[in-house]
């Protein structure tokens, strides 16, 4: 294979991770080396050609090309078997209503939520039940950190230059989890988007807000009340390029998603509760109509650990959810 | 132990661009059409309206056409850029306070000028990291723009005595970016 990426020559391990600090290839921690050996292994376990477009950012002329995800996908810590999932992630971001321009540039500093369903996540071990959120998982963590370095290394959003974002945020180093498929016979999040439950894929997601709706009441009325209520605080404006496409994700955490099961409640028909609550009209400054078209774009996913009777919900930027299968 | 690495980025900013060249600037605005590619960030859409009228006051300007886009930080729809270049002779672009905002304005101009119609980006101070990164990235780096400074906004949360204020501040600037006189300043 061969590959097309300018080569930089170290005179060991350390000054390489050094150099990378140095030309600023970086998000703050140390990187992996991408020689061309690690670069080439990605590029094989996702049956890619480095010359391949996964996509572009029309806006900035990028083009983003599997060679360029592979090299930071190593940077990131990825084993090669992750590299589908990057490359799936990539495409996903670089879809026209995934708006990658805006929510990547904006002064809010939005994020990515990075969704994995299907199979894979049991082949790479993504982790969707406890602590799924956070640091500790290598798979999740490095996933997450290499989209991470493909928005700032190809798509040019460096922080202080392209990237003005007034505070930005911790969810800009790394944001990838996995839906909990096992727990109960919920149709997963990626069959409701029209995939088959044997296929793996990936769902997009800008982050503008990332809010946790607390519930301990035991009927399943009031978390769902107490979710809508959470979406509510902000609301949801209508936009004409992300159209009747924009969406928000709720995330029914473990001890939510008990109580709900218990009742019989399937996702389809929570979606299509919270969206007649949601949808109400706007009656307050903290009590706003969350514009959506349709049930559907409640994406609903189950994740988390036992524990708190928590769910949370992920406000967009100006993108609406974006899948791409795992190939 | 040696070791070769490879490069993560596509490159200098700029390095696969096209070469860039701006449109031929008209001695002055006078019988001229300003084309406006407002964001419809805050108030900015009722200051290109106030910067209209004063070029016509005192350019004697033809008349203005101005769109206004789908979303902040997304081009023109297709019948919005045909609507700007069909009549158009001249053009602004922006405003531009946000981060995404002023930089797909940024580019908005750079098109402009790429389809002939000189133009000029309002750009707030706080951006302009930004704008020069994008215009970099176009491979024209040093191509001029007009900066609204401080007290106002970045992100045009402007009071309509705020915009026409404002309006008359980029007037100079405006005309000198727009004419033959100031394009190469």
């Amino acid at each position: 294979m061969t590959l097309q990426s300018d080569t930089l020559l170290h005179e060991d391990y350390p000054d390489a991770v050094e150099a990378y600090f140095e030309n600023g290839y970086t998000d703050g921690l140390p990187i992996i080396p991408p020689t061309p050996e690690a670069v080439e292994s990605m590029l094989a376990a996702a049956h890619l050609a480095g010359p391949e477009v996964l996509g572009e950012v029309p806006t900035r002329n990028v083009t983003v090309t599997a060679e360029k995800a592979a090299v930071n996908a190593v940077m990131a810590g990825c084993k090669s078997e992750y590299f589908p999932v990057v490359a799936a992630a990539v495409r996903a971001l670089l879809q026209p209503l995934a708006n990658c321009h805006s929510t990547t540039a904006t002064l809010a500093g939005s994020a990515h939520a990075l969704i994995v369903n299907g199979p894979v996540r049991e082949r790479i071990g993504v982790v969707s039940g406890q602590a799924c959120m956070g640091p500790g998982f290598r798979t999740n963590a490095t996933i997450g950190r290499a989209l991470r370095l493909v928005i700032r290394n190809v798509c040019r959003t460096v922080p202080t230059e392209l990237d003005r974002a007034t505070f930005s945020w911790p969810l800009r180093y790394s944001f990838c989890f996995g839906e909990n498929e096992e727990y109960s016979d919920w149709t997963p999040n990626h069959v409701l988007q029209g995939y088959s439950p044997e296929d793996s894929a990936v769902t997009i997601m800008s982050v503008m807000r990332l809010l946790a709706a607390i519930e301990m009441a035991p009927e399943s009325e009031v978390i769902l009340e107490m979710i809508s209520e959470t979406a509510r605080l902000y609301g949801l404006s209508v936009d004409s390029f992300v159209g009747d496409a924009r969406g928000i994700v709720v995330i029914i955490g473990m001890e939510h998603q008990r109580r709900l099961l218990d009742d019989g409640w399937t996702k389809e028909a929570v979606r299509e509760w919270l969206f007649e609550r949601m949808t109400r009209p706007t009656i307050g400054k903290y009590d706003l109509k969350v514009n959506l078209a349709e049930p559907s774009r409640i994406l609903v996913i189950a994740a988390g650990g036992p524990g708190i009777a928590e769910s949370r919900v992920i406000m967009p930027h100006l993108a609406a959810p974006t899948h791409e299968q795992v190939r | 132990m040696p070791l070769i690495t490879l490069d993560p980025t596509n490159g200098p900013l700029g390095s696969d661009a096209a070469s860039f060249e701006m449109a031929g600037r008209p001695l002055t605005l006078a019988g001229h059409t300003l084309g406006i590619i407002a964001n419809g960030l805050g108030q900015s859409e009722v200051m290109f309206d106030a910067l209209a009228d004063q070029l016509s006051k005192w350019d004697d300007l033809a008349g203005s056409v101005k769109v206004v886009k789908p979303s902040v930080a997304v081009a023109p729809w297709p019948a919005q850029w045909a609507e700007i270049t069909e009549h158009a002779t001249v053009a602004v672009t922006g405003f531009g306070g946000c981060g995404s905002c002023s930089t797909r304005s940024m580019r908005d101009a750079l098109d402009l000028e790429a389809a002939g119609i000189p133009a000029v980006c309002l750009v707030h101070t706080a951006l302009v990291p930004a704008v020069r990164a994008l215009c970099s990235l176009m491979g024209a780096p040093d191509y001029p723009f007009v900066i609204v400074d401080y007290p106002y906004n970045p992100t045009g949360n402007w009071t309509v005595d705020e915009c026409n204020a404002l309006a008359t501040q980029v007037l100079d600037g405006v005309r000198l970016r727009l004419t033959a006189s100031g394009a190469d300043q």
